[in-house]
C-alpha cells in the first residue's frame, strides 16, 4: 500500500488538488459504492409500501404479480431489511469514509487494493443476494438461528463484512501514513471523524464475525450438529447495536463538516466534534445487551450495566445537537436572521443539499427521544419487538441516515461527475415528503405499538380477530397513508439520481462543486504543540482504539464466556 | 443572540464554550436521572424481571436450559398451570410453530403464579398484550417470571418474534379466572 503523502501544505486545503489522474480514478471507485448503495436502496425501497400497506390492514402479498415475485410476506421483508439496513449503509458508507479522508489527508492511497475490496464487497452481495431471491434464506434481517438459511447467504454476508474491513484498514493505515510523515500535526477534522468511524466497526464488527464465521456457517454446512441460539443472538448484537452508529456517524460527518457550509455557517468547535467522535468510538459497542432484556438467562446485572452505557451514549448525540444546531444559529444570522427563532427562517430550506440534512437532524432528534425509551430496561418490556420498533429505526436510519447520503448525493454526484443536478425542485420535493412520509410513518407504527400490534408480522393476514378489536383504525390508516407519500417520494428521488446519473458531463467539478468543507469558528489548530487541550486528548487515536477493544471485551468477556460454557447447541429448523 | 443586535454580531468563541459546558453538564444529569429512574422501577419491581434459574423443582430444566429435544421428561411435557404442595401456582407454556401450549392458558386472579416458557422448535415472542409481560422464547432456554394478574377476564398472547410463514397467526388467549385453575 503506498501512502506517500504529497507536500503541500494543510492550510491550502481546497486550493491544492493531488495528481489529477489519481483523483479521477478515486473518483470512479467511489462513484461506483454510492451508485450500487443507491440501486440497493432502490430495490429494498420498493417494498416498503407494501409492509406498510400490510401495517394499515391491506394484504397486497396475495395479488398474482407480487406471488410471482415474492414467495411470501417474510421474504420480501429479507429483502428490505437486508437491503437497505445493510447493503445500502455499508455500500454508501465505505465509498464515502473512503474518499473523504484520503481527499482530507491529500494522500494517494492504493488503487487497486480499493477496488479489489469494492468488487468483494460486490461479490458478497450477489452471492447473498442469490439465496434470498430463492427464498432460502427469509431471516430477517437479524438471521436469528435456529432458523437455518442457506450457508450461500451467511458465506456472502460475511464476504461483505470482511470486505468492508479492508476498506476500514486502508483507511487507517493511510492515516496512520500520515501522521508519520507529518509529526507533531493535528489530524484535520473529516479525516479524524472518518477514522474514528472506522476505527469503531473493527472493534463493532467483532460479534459479528465470530458469529458468521465460527457458528452460523459451520453449521449450516452441517459441520456442526447445532447451535446455542442466545449466545449466537448476542454476538449479532454486539455488532447489531453498534452498527447503527456506524450508520449515523457518516451522516454526523456530514451535519459537521458540510452543512454549515451549505446554510453558510460555520462548524462550532472542531475540539468538540473530535471529543463527540471518540466517545462513539469508545462507548457505541460495549451496550448491546439493551436489544435482550427480554431474553432469559442473561444476568440482569450485566443488562443494567449495559443499560447506563447506553443512556451515556446520548451525551455525544446531545452535543451535536447543541453543536449543530449552534452553527445554524450562526448561519442563519449571518444571513440576516433575528430573534430568538425568527432566524430559523432565515435558512436555505428551498436547497435539497441543505433541507435533506436538517430534516434528517430533526428527525433524528425525535427518534432519539424513543431510542431512550427503548434503552430503558422499565419500559422495553411495553415496546420490545412490537410495531414501535421500525416506527423508531426509520426515523433513524431510515431517515437520520438515508435522508442525510440523499441530499448528499446531491452534490456528491456532481462533485464525482462533473454532472449537474437536473431539478432543484423535483430534489427539494423528494426530500420534503421523504421526512413527512416517515414523521407520518412513524407516528402511525409507534401508536400500533403502544397498543400491542407485533413488528415482522402479516397482520392483514391474520385470521384471529386480535387486531380487529384493537382500536388501531386511526394509526393503521396513518401508516398505509405514509407508505403512499414514501413511495411517491422514493419514485421522485431516484428519478432525480438517474436523470442526474444519466445526464452529461458539463463541467470541471472541482472548480465548480468543490467538497464543501466549512470554517469553525474555535479550529483545533494545525499543530499540536499550539492546540488544546481537548485536541491533544482526543488525537492518539491509536491508544483510544485499543481502549475502545478493552472495554467492549470487558462488557462482553463474562456474558459470553458464561453462555459459552452453559451452551445448550439445538437443531435448526427451516420454517418459511 | 437577542433581537435587536446587529444582524452580523456572530457567534464567538467564549460565549460558545460556555453555553457548551452547560450543555455537556445537563446531558449527564439527564443520563443520570434515567438511570435512577430505571433502577428505582427495578427496586420496586415494576419491572418484570427474567430469571434463568427456574431449574430448582423443575425436572429436566438445569440452570435455566432444556434440551428442546427432550421436553416429555420435563413439566413442559404437560403444558397449563398447576397448584405446588405449597400452594404457589405454577404455569408451562410450550411455544412451537406456530402455537402456544396450551392454547389457552388459565390462570387464577389475585394469586402469583410463576410462569415458565420455552420454545420446541425456533425462536419466538410472548407477548400478553396490555401487561408488561413481553420475553423471548428460545429453544434450549426457559423465560421464568412471577406475576399477579389482579383482574378477571381474557388477554391475547401473541408471539413477536418471526417464526416463520404461520408467525402472524400465532396467537393464542390467556384467561384470568377466580377460583383454582
Ligand atoms: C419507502 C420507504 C419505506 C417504507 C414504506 C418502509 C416500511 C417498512 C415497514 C412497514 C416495516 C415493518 C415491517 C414489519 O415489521 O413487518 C419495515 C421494516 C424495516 N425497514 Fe423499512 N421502510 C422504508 C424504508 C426503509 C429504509 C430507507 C430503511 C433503512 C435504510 C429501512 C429499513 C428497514 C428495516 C431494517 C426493517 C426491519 C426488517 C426486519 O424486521 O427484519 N426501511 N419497513
Ligand atoms: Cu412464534
Ligand atoms: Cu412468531
Amino acid at each position: 500500500m503506498t501512502t506517500a503523502p504529497l507536500p503541500l501544505p494543510d492550510s491550502a486545503r481546497a486550493a491544492s488538488l493531488p495528481d489529477a489522474a489519481f483523483l479521477a480514478r478515486l473518483k470512479t471507485l467511489t462513484q461506483y459504492y454510492v451508485v450500487t448503495a443507491f440501486l440497493a436502496l432502490l430495490v429494498g425501497v420498493l417494498i416498503g409500501p407494501l409492509q406498510a400497506l400490510n401495517y394499515g390492514g391491506v394484504n397486497v402479498y396475495d395479488t398474482p404479480i407480487l406471488r410471482a415475485l415474492l414467495k411470501s410476506y417474510y421474504q420480501g421483508l429479507s429483502l428490505h431489511g437486508v437491503l437497505n439496513a445493510l447493503v445500502f449503509t455499508q455500500f454508501f458508507i465505505s465509498g464515502w469514509l473512503l474518499y473523504l479522508p484520503t481527499r482530507d489527508l491529500k494522500v494517494t492511497i492504493n488503487l487497486r487494493f480499493a477496488w479489489l475490496s469494492y468488487l468483494m464487497m460486490t461479490a458478497g452481495l450477489l452471492i447473498a443476494a442469490v439465496p434470498l431471491l430463492l427464498n432460502q434464506a427469509t431471516l430477517l434481517y437479524t438471521f436469528y438461528p435456529p432458523m437455518q438459511g442457506s450457508p450461500v447467504f451467511y458465506i456472502g454476508a460475511a464476504i461483505m463484512v470482511a470486505a468492508s474491513l479492508l476498506v476500514a484498514g486502508q483507511v487507517i493505515a493511510a492515516w496512520v501514513g500520515w501522521k508519520r510523515a507529518h509529526p507533531g500535526r493535528v489530524t484535520p477534522l473529516v479525516a479524524f471523524m472518518s477514522v474514528a468511524t472506522w476505527m469503531m466497526w473493527t472493534v463493532a464488527s467483532l460479534g459479528l464475525v465470530g458469529e458468521v464465521v465460527f457458528v452460523l456457517i459451520p453449521w449450516s454446512l452441517g459441520w456442526v450438529g447445532g447451535v446455542d441460539p442466545l449466545l449466537s443472538k448476542t454476538l449479532f448484537w454486539w455488532t447489531g447495536h453498534a452498527i447503527v452508529y456506524f450508520w449515523v456517524l457518516p451522516a454526523y460527518i456530514s451535519w459537521y463538516a458540510f452543512l454549515p457550509h451549505h446554510a453558510g455557517g460555520r462548524i462550532v468547535s472542531e475540539p468538540l466534534v473530535r471529543l463527540t467522535f471518540v466517545l462513539f468510538l469508545l462507548n457505541s459497542t460495549p451496550v448491546g445487551l439493551h436489544h435482550q432484556y427480554a431474553d432469559p438467562n442473561i444476568s440482569t446485572t450485566w443488562k443494567f450495566i449495559h443499560m447506563f452505557l447506553t443512556f451515556l451514549i446520548a451525551v455525544p448525540s446531545l452535543l451535536t445537537a447543541f453543536s449543530v444546531a449552534a452553527s445554524l444559529e450562526d448561519a442563519a444570522r449571518a444571513r440576516g436572521g433575528r430573534g430568538l427563532v425568527g432566524w430559523i427562517g432565515h435558512l436555505p430550506w428551498g436547497q435539497p443539499v441543505f433541507s435533506a440534512s436538517v430534516l434528517a437532524m430533526v428527525s433524528f432528534i425525535v427518534g432519539g427521544a424513543g431510542g431512550i425509551v427503548n434503552a430503558s430496561a422499565a419500559f422495553a418490556p411495553v415496546v420490545h419487538n412490537t410495531a414501535w420498533i421500525p416506527g423508531h429505526f426509520h426515523i433513524t436510519v431510515g431517515t437520520a441516515t438515508t435522508l442525510t447520503f440523499m441530499g448528499t448525493a446531491f452534490w456528491l454526484i456532481p462533485h464525482l461527475t462533473g454532472k449537474r443536478l437536473p431539478s432543484v425542485r423535483l430534489a427539494s420535493a423528494s426530500v420534503w415528503t421523504w421526512f413527512i412520509g416517515m414523521m407520518v410513518f412513524a407516528l402511525g407504527m409507534h401508536w400500533q405499538g403502544l397498543l400491542g400490534v407485533p413488528r415482522r408480522a402479516l397482520v392483514s393476514a391474520t385470521t384471529q380477530d386480535v387486531y380487529r378489536e384493537m382500536p388501531i383504525r386511526v394509526p393503521a390508516l396513518l401508516t398505509a397513508i405514509s407508505g403512499m407519500i414514501l413511495l411517491v417520494s422514493a419514485l421522485l428521488f431516484f428519478y432525480v439520481l438517474f436523470r442526474m446519473l444519466l445526464s452529461r458531463r458539463v463541467d470541471d467539478s472541482e472548480a465548480t462543486t468543490p467538497i464543501p468543507y466549512s470554517e469553525a469558528i474555535s479550529s483545533a489548530g494545525e499543530t499540536l504543540a499550539g492546540a488544546s487541550a481537548l485536541v491533544r486528548l482526543t488525537e492518539p487515536l491509536l491508544a483510544l482504539w485499543g481502549v475502545a477493544l478493552l472495554l467492549v471485551l470487558l462488557m462482553y468477556g463474562p456474558v459470553v464466556a458464561r453462555l459459552l460454557a452453559e451452551a445448550q447447541l439445538v437443531p435448526g429448523w427451516r420454517l418459511y | 443572540m437577542r433581537a435587536g443586535r446587529p444582524a452580523l454580531a456572530r457567534l464567538d468563541h467564549h460565549t460558545l464554550e460556555r453555553y457548551e459546558t452547560i450543555w455537556l453538564g445537563l446531558s449527564v444529569i439527564m443520563v443520570v436521572l434515567l438511570f435512577v429512574a430505571v433502577l428505582a422501577s427495578f427496586v420496586s419491581g415494576t419491572y418484570p424481571s427474567l430469571t434463568g434459574e427456574s431449574g430448582h423443582h423443575v425436572a429436566g430444566v438445569r440452570n435455566g436450559r432444556v434440551d428442546p429435544r427432550l421436553l416429555g421428561a420435563t413439566p413442559f411435557a404437560t403444558p397449563g398451570t398447576r397448584q405446588n404442595a405449597d400452594g404457589t401456582y405454577e404455569a408451562f407454556v410450550v411455544a412451537r410453530a406456530f402455537q402456544f401450549e396450551p392454547a389457552v392458558l388459565k390462570v387464577p386472579a389475585g394469586q402469583p403464579v410463576t410462569i415458565h416458557v420455552t420454545s420446541a422448535d425456533v425462536m419466538h415472542g410472548l407477548m400478553i398484550v396490555g401487561t408488561n409481560i413481553n420475553t423471548t422464547v428460545i429453544p434450549g432456554q426457559v423465560s421464568s417470571f412471577t406475576t399477579t394478574f389482579r383482574r378477571e377476564g381474557t388477554l391475547d398472547v401473541i408471539c413477536n418474534e418471526y417464526c416463520g410463514s404461520g408467525h402472524h397467526g400465532m396467537i393464542s388467549r390467556l384467561t384470568v379466572e377466580v377460583g383454582p385453575p
